[in-house]
């Protein structure tokens, strides 16, 4: 294959892998329990930071300098993710779902406001530079596939894990709450306890995305934590791709990507007077895509399986 | 079935887009700008500028032996997402030997760190002003035609202490420009003996900040230093400070100097206001960019056109003397840029072509400065000190 297809190949699907376990997280929380995260960008940002913090050199003037091993960094993000999740979801789950996105859109815009304010903490608008990348000694492409192993070994495992927890009753139950909370009540589900798992296991795998992203580009800025480019694309891939299905998730986050890197490459076979204007090409594909998908195939490109088929004991 | 068919779509469409390995008689450059995004008003006449710098090297010889120079465009936003994913299609679909761009300070540090530092490509940018690119570990592969906000903070610290002004207040609004021009001038200003009796950012788009100036007006300073946009929150600083009789004079940074705030507060109200900004260091060298541009229907005073007019001249000159030798580019640009050497004035590319193949040095005057480059790729641009005079802003003295 010729090398520089092969660069960005490995490049897009490092990008895809990391907006994947963002969609997987997604569909965790929206998918499978109906809550409506709108603040997915917060997660990410508090995942990308820790992670940039625990990890990266000492610089004047700001927090930091502990120079900890990279796994740390990803631990610490994911266990940070958490620790934010938590007092939301006690506070905002027992709301109705519209309701718990404008208390997490508004969780999100502060956690930016951070970033962008407060420079002893994360560098303020200039961010956080010399973060270690693994493996990053190596040649570019050496380091591009082992960053690529990496991710997708992240993605893997939380898609298997999820798959798992999701044929296990604690699935069952999820989907029971979500498709009829009374009914899951009455049987003696504790609706609350079982939301609150299902966001902070979405946010936590959001926060460990922030923290991948962050060592890729060994470099963060609170332009990276634009709800634009982060909560709204993760949303859109998830419906596009399907919500309440993991392959749908992560064939959202490939398709929604393709289109956004690749048609590039085609726009920029027209002629040069209209190149500027062709560079927007891809967002209008992008929202034509979603229309499509939201007209002809609303349940996704994936649908949910339906949930008889997964069972495989008991009376039908 | 269906999902086959999908990939076999796929697959097409990546194979119908993949441009042929470039042809021989072309040298291809990325033009990264944030087409996109937050800075996508400026973003056009930037592209403008830097075609025209391809089309005056094509129209005079090309580059080596008549070789034509290509700029590839892309959109690398004003995010790392948007950069990375831009520059890897620059180095390794469009097979560009160098980059004009990214254009935001993120963007760059995102683009170099992970894509073209590694790949051993030579950025350009003619717009990130970050300090922080500055302390780029980048193997000399990072440069910039414009100031770091480093320089004229700094600059303007040494200015006001010269004339005597001791005591400032500080505000700045808070995003990299304003943060970057603050934090160089505070460390400048205490250094010389400067007091900072306030200092404090403020958000960019709040309808009133009158309580944030009587904050800043109860530490006694009588000059309120407002690092900000001239026709934005500046103007909404500068004209409530008037209106309340906060201070009695103010200083700005190039950002303020915008007419919209003579206009909406008129001249004789702004005998208080001083304004450093860059100076173009020869008359001649803007004027010939100006014109050609012009003549294009671009805006010659659009932000950063002149800059990206340099950057995409400069990296032709260094492409011609480098002899496309991509590993030589960073030395060729500071041996095309910076002095001694007979000058080159913009559009000037045939007798630069001439120098270059007799083996003379060339030093490129560019239209919005000497672009001498440092050790880090930096520019330090030359400023001046302005005030309002009639219904516009007239240079006092240069500042050193």
């Amino acid at each position: 294959m010729d090398p520089g297809l092969l660069n960005y190949l490995l490049f897009i699907f490092v990008l895809v892998g990391i907006y994947g376990l963002m969609s997987l997280g997604l569909n965790v929380q929206w998918g499978l329990a109906g809550l409506f995260n709108a603040g997915i960008a917060g997660f990410f940002a508090i995942g990308a930071y820790t992670s940039a913090i625990l990890t990266s050199p000492e610089v004047a003037g700001r927090v930091g300098g502990f120079g900890l091993p990279i796994l740390v960094g990803w631990a610490g993000a994911m266990i940070l993710s958490v620790a934010l999740a938590w007092p939301i979801g006690r506070v905002c789950l027992r709301l109705r779902s519209d309701y718990l996105a404008i208390a997490t859109i508004g969780v999100a815009e502060i956690i930016r406001l951070v970033a962008r304010s407060e420079d002893w903490l994360t560098g303020g608008v200039r961010g956080i530079s010399g973060i270690p990348r693994p493996f990053g000694e190596l040649s570019y492409l050496a380091s591009q596939w082992a960053y690529l192993a990496i991710v997708l070994t992240v993605v893997v495992m939380a898609y298997l894990l999820i798959e798992r927890q999701l044929n296990a009753p604690w699935g069952r139950m999820m989907r029971a709450i979500r498709d009829n909370e009374a009914a899951a009540a009455a049987m003696g589900k504790r609706v609350d306890k079982r939301r609150l798992e299902a966001f902070i296991l979405g946010s936590a795998l959001m926060g460990l995305a922030g923290a991948l992203f962050v060592h890729f580009n060994r470099s963060i800025t609170p332009e990276a934590i634009d709800p634009m480019i982060v909560t709204f694309l993760v949303w859109i891939m998830l419906i596009l791709g399907g919500s309440g299905n993991n392959r749908g998730a992560l064939l959202g986050a490939l398709l929604i990507w393709l289109i956004w890197s690749m048609s590039e490459l085609l726009t920029d076979l027209l002629p040069t007077e209209i190149a500027i204007q062709a560079k927007y090409a891809r967002m209008f594909l992008i929202g034509l895509a979603l229309q499509l998908v939201l007209r002809f195939r609303p349940e996704g490109i994936l649908a949910e399986r339906d949930p008889s088929t997964l069972r495989n004991e008991g009376p039908r | 079935m269906i999902r086959k068919r999908f990939a076999a779509a796929l697959t097409a469409t990546a194979l119908l887009t993949i441009p042929p390995v470039s042809a021989q008689d072309e040298v291809r450059i990325g033009l990264l700008f944030g087409i996109s995004g937050a800075i996508s008003a400026m973003a056009p006449t930037m592209v403008d500028a830097a075609r025209l710098a391809i089309s005056q090297v094509n129209a005079q010889g090309g580059i080596g032996d008549g070789k034509t120079l290509v700029g590839t465009l892309g959109d690398s936003g004003c995010n790392p997402q948007n950069a990375t994913d831009a520059a890897t299609k620059a180095v390794n679909i469009d097979r560009a030997v160098a980059i004009v761009g990214p254009s935001c300070s993120g963007s760059v540090l995102a683009a170099a760190h992970s894509v073209t530092v590694p790949t051993g490509t030579t950025i350009i940018s003619p717009s990130a002003t970050s300090p922080e690119l500055t302390r780029l570990n980048d193997r000399d592969r990072v440069f910039r035609t414009v100031p770091s906000d480093g320089y004229q903070g700094a600059a303007l610290a040494r200015a006001l202490l010269e004339r005597g002004i001791e005591t400032v207040a500080v505000t700045y609004i808070a995003n990299d420009y304003g943060a970057g021009l603050a934090e160089s001038f505070r460390s400048e200003f205490e250094a010389n003996g400067g007091t900072l009796a306030a200092y404090q950012s403020h958000d960019g788009s709040k309808a009133s900040y009158r309580s944030e100036l009587s904050r800043l007006a109860r530490s006694g300073a009588d000059t309120l230093m407002i690092f900000d946009y001239g026709d934005g929150s500046g103007l909404t600083i500068l004209r409530q400070s008037l209106e309340n009789g906060f201070f009695e004079q103010f200083v700005g940074a190039d950002g303020m100097q915008s007419k919209a705030l003579i206009r909406a507060i008129g001249a004789e109200n702004l005998e208080g206001l001083l304004i450093s900004a860059p100076i173009g260091a020869g008359a001649e060298a803007l004027e010939r960019f100006s014109q050609a541009f012009r003549a294009e229907n671009g805006n010659p005073e659009g932000i950063f056109a002149a800059t990206s007019y340099d950057a995409t001249f400069l990296l032709a000159l260094a492409l011609e003397h480098a002899d496309g030798d991509r590993n030589a580019l960073p030395q060729s640009l500071r041996a095309v840029a910076t002095a001694p050497g007979e000058p080159i004035l913009p559009g000037e590319w045939e007798k630069a072509k001439q120098l270059i193949a007799a083996g003379e040095e060339i030093d490129y005057k560019g239209a919005a400065g000497d672009h001498e480059f440092d050790d880090a790729g930096d520019v330090p641009g030359a400023y001046a000190l302005f005030k309002v005079t009639g219904n516009d802003f007239e240079i006092i003295a240069p500042i050193d």
